[in-house]
């Protein structure tokens, strides 16, 4: 071996016209679109099946007894490999060259794939919004999306009495597939007043089919005599294994107990966050959304970013739902083909489309109004959080610690904040507390409101890896002489 | 906005700065601290906090000369004695490990090299040992077959650079002294005798006038200088580390290459952290610089090779941070000739020597002898006049995308 040992990165590379990182609504819209117009288009996603979130598969034994609870997920997907999309299901995208344009991937045996693309469609979807509370780290206390995924592909529930608490719209359905399963749903605890005066004003509001969906759901809910607390918060979960109890509190008065409920499961979330590792890591221009706190990519209307190779699409490009995340992948696959010249997409179509993006803008819109900001959550939540609540729970760190360190020689900066207490410096980097770090910062450096100041930017850095990979997938991709000289 | 007064503004957080508030606020000196952004975020946030005592060895991509490890020992027996005392100094943990480090050779070539630096060790007063590839595995198991030789130095070590500079700065505030973040300094004039600082814009714009300014300002001491008319030739680079995922496996020592970039220790809180001067892929000193895949695989393939059991950790993250080096790779402090009041340190290896050249500077403003003979490391060497084909000052990125190591 050489002194001077050269690191350039070896294996072959995958060379095709579109590259499209997730495979859930998103992702599988553009694909399908892509695919049957005749261009090379790869999929890859990270689970063992394409579908996401909202098109999640169930397990093959699960559908033979249940069935298919979203038929038309199987559809699509079948759509996209009909049309001769290349699927790589258990593929991770990691990383990207230092050529800013080859992607890392590595397979389900941790092989590392490389894969580049005169086009990069990134539907990458989201993760969930949390923030801790005391208890929070009990079995028995998910999330919202957890209890909705189990009970989607493996029709196990998360336990047999349920509180759901949280905000935003999908603390409804996931109460209905609750209830569908035989759960006994104690009640929803929802930050806002967003059901006023009732849940069945919501139907009233004559609104197209996702607003008559929700409004479907609280009908059911209704029927089932969910209660649902509204201005309710989680104060603590108590219990010596596992979560026994809930109490709430009024989301005014956050650390004063109105109602204790005896529960085996509990399902806390905040809605989602876009997730934008891998825009972010190839350049893309991103901005902090205002109201949530988040780092949204800056993107056209086709989901174009600043990197005009670069589509993000879906729930990545900011929190819209699966509709609007269809029709974001369909317009991306719509700009790419008029790229291409290859559109066949008629002007009344295209029209069609546009409007259909608008109203579904809307109603995002209309929603997000009637639920609190994430913003103004942490703006509640944050102060009360009590000083020995562990907020990040890869490095164990808590609330107190975060505090006084951004008070102090971290002066309100959120990135000196993390380096110096190690919150968000765990294995999930940050994505599990990011959200509850940056509101404590913000909550002890009052006046100073997100994204204030150049240097003070409210979100952690992406750094490669996405999630951490095996230093032999690196090694394999250092070349053979590397992979000899430890035999 | 009013004009304050200090009796020594020193610009920049980083470690050096920070080490010379704690030391001028501990003798009596009223201080204010000037940082562009939050402090501790640059070189001294992003570096791997070895303590280097046996000689490093090594070359940084793009560095032109080696090191003078003749002259550059002594300073480095002198950190390390200051190490030992510091959290007791600074009445805080900073996880300073003194566990001792290896430096490896693989090939004959190396070893020979092993030898030579045991004599300048010597010398210096730095007690070394010669261990062949046996013997080195027989210390640490961990070590690879391709290990053929290494030196055993037990003053090696790790302090953990993210309480470093925030316990200095602690220690000048609670001996009253000040910090101010995010209060980037624009403008050094000469006032009478001393010098008018400004720093912030509108309504954060202060001015301070003061005896006696200190740039330590790291990659951007040049910058500073310049603002108060003096030109100093640095190189700023930057290089990067790699982190895995925590580890069952201990490994308490460092362990360094003599022969290619390399050093690799586990942390206090698991984590084995690698580097070894690995280049960035860019250098941004506005923001954050990116680190290169290429140096990342590089630097994990030499890793692997050295230390096998590392094969199986993942990695966790990796960053990349500036430094500053002096074309002549040996460190920079002291008055500038015929800019009385303006003082400068930095170069490489400024982690293991913050401590020392705190002290030093304290003394060297007192007009006290300081604990070791700085007089050849000047600023003065540094402003000679460049030739017009050199970039000069102007802070040029000496890396091209796809640099390699050289
Ligand atoms: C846990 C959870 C449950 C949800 N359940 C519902 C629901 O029941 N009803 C509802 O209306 N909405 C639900 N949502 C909201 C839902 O995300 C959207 O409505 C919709 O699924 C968005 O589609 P998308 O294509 O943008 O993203 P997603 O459906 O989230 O798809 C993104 C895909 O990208 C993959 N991926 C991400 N990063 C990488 C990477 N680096 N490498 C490889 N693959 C990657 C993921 O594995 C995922 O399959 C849920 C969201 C979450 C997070
Ligand atoms: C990846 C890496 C690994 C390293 N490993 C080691 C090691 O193992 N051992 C070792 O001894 N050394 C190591 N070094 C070198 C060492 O860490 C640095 O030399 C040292 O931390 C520099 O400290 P500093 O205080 O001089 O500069 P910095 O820490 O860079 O601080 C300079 C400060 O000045 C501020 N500043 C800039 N402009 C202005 C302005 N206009 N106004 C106010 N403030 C300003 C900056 O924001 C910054 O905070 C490493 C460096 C790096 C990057």
């Amino acid at each position: 071996m050489t002194a001077e040992h050269s690191a350039a990165t070896y294996g072959e590379v995958v060379e095709r016209d579109v590259v499209i990182v997730g495979g859930g609504p998103a992702g599988l819209s553009a694909a399908a679109r892509l695919a049957s117009a005749g261009l090379a288009v790869t999929i890859l996603d990270e689970q063992p099946e394409l579908g996401g979130q909202y098109y999640r598969r169930p397990a093959p034994a699960v559908a033979r007894q249940w069935g298919d609870h979203r038929p038309e997920g199987g559809r699509l997907i079948a759509q996209v490999r009909a049309a001769g999309a290349e699927c790589r299901t258990g593929h991770l995208v990691w990383g990207v060259e230092d050529d800013g344009r080859t992607l890392l991937a590595s397979d389900d045996a941790e092989h590392p794939v490389r894969l580049r693309a005169r086009y990069l469609v990134l539907a990458t979807g989201a993760f969930e919004r949390v923030f801790p509370f005391p208890g929070w780290q009990l079995p028995g206390v998910t999330t919202p999306g957890f209890a909705q995924h189990l009970a989607a592909s493996d029709h196990t529930t998360v336990g047999d009495r349920v509180v759901l608490a949280g905000s935003g719209p999908f603390l409804l359905p996931v109460a209905c597939s609750l209830i569908e399963l035989g759960v006994s749903v104690a009640g929803i605890a929802e930050a806002g007043r967003p059901y006023r005066p009732s849940l069945r004003a919501l139907g009233t509001l004559g609104h197209p089919a996702r607003l008559r969906e929700l409004a479907s759901y609280a009908a059911r809910l209704a029927r089932a005599r969910v209660p649902i607390w509204q201005e309710t918060v989680v104060l603590r979960a108590d219990g010596r294994d596992r979560v026994s109890s809930v109490t709430l509190a009024a989301a005014a008065r956050p650390a004063r107990p109105v109602r204790t409920v005896e529960v085996d499961a509990l399902c806390v979330g905040y809605g989602f966050r876009p997730q934008t590792d891998l825009a972010r890591m190839l350049g893309c221009q991103v901005r902090v959304d205002v109201a949530s706190g988040d780092a949204v990519p800056v993107t056209g209307a086709a989901g174009r970013a600043s990197r005009a190779d670069v589509y993000v699409v879906g729930e990545a490009a900011g929190i819209g739902g699966v509709h609007a995340a269809k029709a974001r992948g369909l317009a991306a696959a719509h700009d790419i083909l008029t790229r291409e010249g290859r559109s066949a997409v008629p002007v009344s179509e295209a029209r069609r489309m546009m409007s259909a993006r608008r109203r579904l803008a809307r109603f995002t819109a209309l929603t997000d109004s009637l639920y609190p900001g994430p913003a103004a959550l942490l703006a509640t939540l944050a102060p009360a959080l009590p000083a020995d609540t562990v907020v990040c729970r890869c490095e164990a760190v808590r609330a107190e610690e975060i505090r006084t360190t951004a008070a102090g020689s971290a002066d309100g900066d959120l990135n000196a904040t993390k380096a110096w207490t190690r919150a968000g410096m765990g294995p999930c980097q940050g994505r599990e507390c990011g959200f509850a770090v940056a509101g404590l910062v913000r909550s002890v450096m009052p006046g100073r409101g997100v994204g204030d100041g150049e240097s003070r930017v409210e979100i952690f850095p992406s750094r490669l890896p996405v999630r951490p990979v095996p230093l032999a997938t690196l090694l394999e991709l250092a070349g053979p002489e590397s992979q000899k000289g430890d035999a | 906005m009013s004009t304050r007064t200090a009796d020594a503004v020193i610009v920049g957080a980083g470690v050096l700065g920070a080490s010379v508030a704690s030391h001028l606020a501990r003798s009596g000196h009223r201080v204010l601290v000037l940082e562009r952004g939050a402090p501790g975020r640059e070189g001294s946030g992003t570096t791997a906090g070895n303590l280097h005592m046996q000689a490093v060895h090594t070359k940084r991509p793009g560095q032109a000369v080696p090191l003078d490890s003749a002259r550059f020992l002594p300073l480095q027996r002198a950190a390390s004695d200051r190490w030992e005392t510091l959290e007791e100094e600074l009445e805080t943990s900073v996880e300073v490990r003194r566990t001792g480090g290896f430096t490896i050779a693989e090939t004959e070539e190396q070893y020979q090299e092993l030898r030579d630096k045991h004599g300048w060790e010597a010398a210096a007063g730095i007690h070394t040992e010669i261990l062949d590839g046996d013997a080195a595995r027989a210390a640490l198991p961990l070590l690879g077959p391709t290990v053929a030789a290494a030196t055993w130095c037990d003053l090696d070590g790790y302090a953990n650079p993210l309480k470093v500079t925030p316990a200095y700065l602690d220690s000048a505030t609670r001996h009253g002294g000040r910090t101010v973040a995010f209060a980037p300094v624009r403008r050094i004039t000469r006032n009478g005798d001393g010098w008018r600082v400004v720093a912030g814009r509108g309504a954060a714009e202060r001015v301070v006038d003061t005896p006696v300014v200190v740039d330590v300002a790291g990659p951007w001491l040049g910058e500073i200088a310049a603002m108060a008319g003096i030109t100093l030739r640095m190189t700023p680079v930057a290089i990067q580390m790699h982190a895995t995922v925590r580890s069952s496996a201990t490994m308490s020592h460092l362990v360094q290459h003599i022969g290619e970039g390399l050093s690799v220790k586990q942390v206090t809180a698991g984590n084995l952290l690698i580097g070894g001067g690995w280049p960035a892929l860019s250098m941004d000193l506005a923001g954050r610089s990116d680190a290169s895949l290429d140096s990342l695989v590089g630097n994990v393939a030499l890793a692997v090779r050295v230390l096998p059991f590392i094969r199986d950790l993942r990695l966790l993250r990796m960053w990349a941070g500036p430094l500053a080096a002096t074309p002549d790779e040996m460190p920079v402090i002291g008055e500038v000739p015929g800019a009385p009041g303006f003082y400068v340190a930095g170069g490489t290896y400024a982690f293991t020597f913050a401590p020392l050249w705190g002290e030093t500077l304290r003394c060297l403003i007192e007009g006290k002898p300081p604990p070791v003979d700085v007089s050849d490391l000047g600023p003065g060497r540094l402003m000679e006049q460049w030739s017009q084909e050199d970039n000069g000052p102007e802070q040029e990125n000496h890396q091209d995308r796809r640099s390699k190591r050289c």
